[in-house]
């Protein structure tokens, strides 16, 4: 059946348990140890602050020599994700490299939240705003922040 | 044997694709809502295969990827009308186990094999002569 389970990725898991980073967690499926359930905190000062953000997270076969697949669950109003929440991000594409693991993938994507980048978009209609209003993107940010991402319970 | 792609990473590979298109087979597919966080409802089409009844007719599908989706296979209905032993003749729902090479469903299978088979289906000689409704009629 499945092949076992990389070192490397065993490692990254029970890190993330034993040290979570602030604000960031991520779960491993139970029927799947490469597929994680992942939640993110919009930062403090950003317009997604008091958020809590689902993703999902997946590590193909080749991992760590690709990176990891990472997408929003939750709908999110930003000109770097999709509306299919995929994210537009350097060190998931060109700029990753082995060295890197989930944890930072995490906190480049926490980053991502609070500098948004409508120079570099992947969601136009989103960007567009963002460069010609900025302040009714922010609004619109926050009321998304408000609709969609708030924590259960 | 590698690791097993979840469900939607699984549905945004097959999206990528379909959005390249498939060319030669002359099939394609996409979401149906592009904002669809779930992408469950796909649609897609089939051009009728050359040298049948079928030939130069564009058919329309609906695809209904549910949760268990690759491990089961999606639901397949023609929009458009079509005469085909594996479809219901008053719903459009599409059988898949008459569909000989995919009968036994494995998760390895697309959305792009079903429309492709569905179109060599259509293409066999048991039923590319088989009577067709008019053109540009739907269930």
């Amino acid at each position: 059946m499945t092949a076992p389970l990389p070192k490397r990725i065993i490692k990254e898991t029970e890190r993330l348990q034993t040290e979570p980073v602030p604000g960031i967690s991520a779960q491993p499926h139970d029927d799947n140890a490469r597929y994680f359930d992942v939640m993110v905190q919009g930062p403090d000062g950003s317009c997604y602050e008091g958020g809590v953000f689902s993703l999902e997270l997946f590590l193909p076969d080749d991992y760590p020599m690709t990176p990891p697949r990472i997408r929003f669950l939750t709908r999110i109003y930003h000109p770097n994700i999709d509306r299919l929440g995929r994210i537009c991000l350097d060190v998931l594409k060109n700029n990753w490299s082995p060295a890197l693991q989930i944890r930072t993938i995490l906190l480049s994507i926490q980053a991502l939240l609070g500098a948004p980048n409508p120079e570099d978009p992947l969601n136009e209609a989103v960007a567009k705003q963002w460069k010609e209003n900025q302040g009714e993107a922010i609004k619109t940010a926050r009321e998304w922040t408000k609709l969609y991402a708030q924590p259960k319970q | 044997m590698g690791a097993k792609v979840p469900r939607n990473f699984r549905l945004l590979e097959e999206l990528e694709k379909g959005e390249k298109g498939l060319g030669a087979e002359a099939c394609s597919y996409g979401l149906d809502e592009g904002d669809d966080l779930l992408m469950t409802n796909w649609n897609g089409t089939i051009l009728g295969p050359p040298h049948s009844v079928h030939e130069n007719r564009i058919y329309s599908l609906k695809i209904h990827c549910g949760t268990d989706y690759p491990d089961k296979p999606p639901e397949v209905t023609f929009i458009s009308k079509v005469n085909l032993p594996c479809v219901n003749q008053s719903t459009g729902k599409v059988d898949l186990s008459k569909l000989p090479s995919i009968a036994v469903w494995k998760r390895d299978f697309t959305m792009e094999t079903i429309l492709i088979e569905l179109r060599r289906f259509m293409a066999a000689p048991a039923n590319k002569k088989l009577p067709q409704p008019a053109e540009g009629t739907n269930f």
